[in-house]
């Protein structure tokens, strides 16, 4: 018997088109309730994974638990999930009551009951009033919350949301960020969102899936992808990143720049190459005789909250997040408390290019 | 006294429009120091006016006069209760139609005939053409592109041709015959008949109703039938409460492109009904060509115009929202 606590299961996935392996070996679960979400960049096989979990796509390998009984082969339809999809794909022929009503008819609730509940998921979407308009005769925002109202009046145990905020305006896309955290907790619906933005991502989710190349690199809590990253992919595409090759000279201790600096971490032997990472607010700029490594401003960009500068120390370039301003061609400083130094194993050069870029998906980014 | 009455008609038409036409192209340049982009346009306009326009008119002018050119309704009269002999041909249109036809109502017969010859006709393709236009849409078909090329070659030969080349196949001694005989089995009469004829209209239109089809179903977002599918519809469902509905416009103009030139339809009933059945754009033609009646024949055709837009006007109504943009 499957662990209860696990709504669905993916096990052992793989998803083969054409001879190109799009999704290889994915082993995940998502928990009743859990905000999660898939993360990475287009044609990394997040949409893949949610297509799988939808129905419309099977898997070549493995099986698909949903509360423990295996759905691999079921049909879309008789899933108890439902799906937002990324260009909202509203009925064009009905008008807002009836593409919220759509699943309600077919599950043949009586007509006055449904009725009441599309008014219900008008005012949740706070679309009142909007009832009789024609679909096309609405914003992008608007046509959002009908697709989310469509899904939702069905009660579904898990939603599946495939980029769904992708063509919205940021202010707006900030607003129903919040929004759909909120009716998440209130209906207390199971969330599966994919996405390729990671602020979005680490907003909103309780678990990050970060995918790449069809594998899942990491699997962790928004603060866990972010303070510890698995490898210089994930702390790359999460949040900005200093990357740099080093070598582990041994525990606590490594060398890059021309220079040992002490950090915590241990267990990679002696002398071994390794990723250092280190986060652009994570360094700190202090006087040139007080620093780790001394270098050069030489460029600023203001970036609203804070300043982003390049610092040229040797060989190597920094990038560092101040909110206090230095003039370029000033000599500084560096200095990097060894907690927030990151090390991890180099990424294998084979898995690098392992794969081609354009995998047959709707992941594009818009 | 009619053709000179034609020339002078046309050759003040053409005149009076070519005169237009150069004022436009005049006033036109003038204002705006160059081309217009409706500039463009003006050759087709020009070329709709000079043969669509004009002979309209001409029609419109002869059905309302007499072979004397004195304005009258007598062919409009004559159209109800035709008080022409009955030909022996139109007798053998079948027994539906012996009724209207000895009573003297012979244009009345072929007009009903004509009418129930374009439903079945439209119908009939509907039936096969809808499916055919579902299956050469379908994503999945790899097929699809093929038959698409097998419907559009025989559109490649003449209309006259294809519809000669049927005789080879159902004449006595023709493809099926000889198959039979060779089978030991005995001949069978499949020409000079209303299914002939049927069949010669279905073979020739089946074309009109596939592709509007098609295009409206191949332009359908596919995503529409996965959101169909996730919100709980099974196949059959999805197709009924989105494939149907969406599809509805190109089965608007299939059903538009195989009903108008079904109820003109000519020739065919002479190749494939020997001469048997009538339909009304034979009529028509007899009324012109053979008896010389153009005033009659241009009274004739006024009502089968009105009946076109009628008809038209009826589609429309199934379907106010394709107005305009075709499909949604």
């Amino acid at each position: 018997m499957a662990d209860m606590e696990r709504l669905i299961d993916l096990q052992n996935i793989s998803k083969e088109y054409d001879n190109t392996l799009v999704l290889e070996d994915i082993n995940l679960y998502i928990r009743e309730n859990e905000f999660v979400t898939l993360l990475g960049p287009s044609g990394c096989g997040k949409t893949t994974t949610l297509r799988i979990i939808g129905g419309f796509e099977h898997p070549t390998e493995g099986v698909v638990l949903f509360e423990g009984k295996d759905i691999t082969h079921l049909p879309p339809y008789k899933r108890k999930v439902n799906t937002i999809f990324q260009k909202y794909a509203l009925f064009p022929h009905l008008n807002v009551q009836d593409n919220i009503a759509f699943g309600q008819r077919i599950a043949k609730v009586p007509s006055a009951e449904i009725k009441k509940r599309v008014e219900k998921m008008l005012d949740l979407v706070d679309l009142r009033g909007y009832g009789k308009r024609r679909v096309d005769q609405l914003s992008g925002g608007q046509q959002q919350r009908v697709a989310i109202a469509r899904a939702l009046i069905n009660e579904p145990q898990v939603l599946l949301l495939d980029e769904p905020l992708g063509a919205l305006d940021l202010k707006l896309r900030k607003d129903m960020q919040l929004e759909l955290k909120r009716m998440q907790r209130m209906l207390g619906i199971t969330f599966l969102y994919v996405t390729h933005d990671q602020e979005e991502a680490l907003t909103m989710s309780d678990t990050v899936v970060v995918m790449n190349r069809g594998r899942i690199l990491q699997i962790g809590t928004p603060k866990d992808v972010y303070d510890e990253p698995v490898n210089s992919f994930v702390a790359d595409f999460i949040g900005e990143s200093n990357i740099y090759p080093g070598i582990m000279l041994e525990d606590q201790l490594v060398r890059f720049a021309g220079c040992d600096f002490p950090c915590v971490d241990k267990g990679f032997g002696h002398n071994q190459p390794v990723d250092i990472v280190i986060r652009p607010e994570d360094i700190q700029i202090v006087d040139m005789d007080a620093g780790q490594i001394t270098g050069t401003v030489e460029s600023v960009l203001f970036k609203g909250v804070h300043y982003e500068m390049i610092i040229n120390a040797g060989e190597l370039e920094f990038k560092i997040h101040s909110t206090v301003m230095q003039e370029p061609g000033t000599r500084v400083g560096l200095s990097i408390i060894p907690f927030n130094i990151h090390i991890m194993n180099p990424i294998p050069a084979e898995n690098e290019e392992d794969m081609p870029d354009e995998i047959i998906e709707g992941d594009e980014v818009s | 006294m009619t053709g000179d009455n034609v020339s002078v008609l046309m050759i003040g038409g053409i005149a009076l429009i070519l005169f237009g036409f150069a004022a436009l192209v005049f006033i036109s340049v003038r204002r705006s120091h160059g081309f217009k982009r409706s500039f463009f346009a003006s050759p087709y306009t020009l070329w709709m006016v000079l043969f669509t326009v004009v002979p309209v008119l001409l029609i419109t002018y002869y059905a309302f006069t007499d072979s004397t050119g004195a304005l009258t309704l007598d062919n409009f009269k004559n159209f109800w209760d035709s008080n022409y002999s009955v030909n022996q041909l139109y007798r053998q249109m079948g027994p539906e139609y012996e009724v209207l036809i000895t009573r003297g109502y012979v244009n009345i017969g072929i007009l009903v005939y004509s009418l129930w010859m374009a439903l079945l006709c439209t119908a009939i393709c509907l039936f096969f053409g809808y499916p055919a236009a579902y299956f050469m849409a379908d994503r999945k078909m790899k097929f699809g592109a093929i038959i698409v090329v097998l419907f559009v070659i025989p559109m490649w030969m003449n209309f006259l041709l294809r519809t000669i080349a049927w005789m080879s196949i159902l004449e006595d001694s023709g493809l099926i015959n000889t198959v039979f005989h060779l089978l030991g089995l005995p001949k069978v009469q499949l020409m000079y008949n209303n299914t002939a004829v049927l069949l010669g209209m279905v073979y020739n239109f089946l074309p009109f109703m596939v592709f509007p089809i098609y295009t409206a179903l191949t332009k359908m977002d596919y995503r529409l039938l996965e959101a169909a599918q996730d919100l709980g519809a099974n196949p059959t469902r999805t197709f009924w409460t989105v494939t149907a509905p969406l599809s509805l416009p190109g089965v608007v103009s299939g059903i538009t492109m195989v009903f108008m030139p079904s109820v003109t339809t000519f020739f065919i009933p002479r190749i494939l009904g020997g001469g048997n059945t009538m339909m009304f754009g034979d009529l028509i033609e007899n009324r012109f060509l053979f008896q010389g009646n153009w005033n009659l024949g241009s009274a004739l055709s006024l009502v089968m115009m009105a009946l076109i837009l009628l008809s038209l006007g009826i589609l429309r109504r199934v379907d106010p929202e394709s107005e305009g943009s075709g499909i949604v």
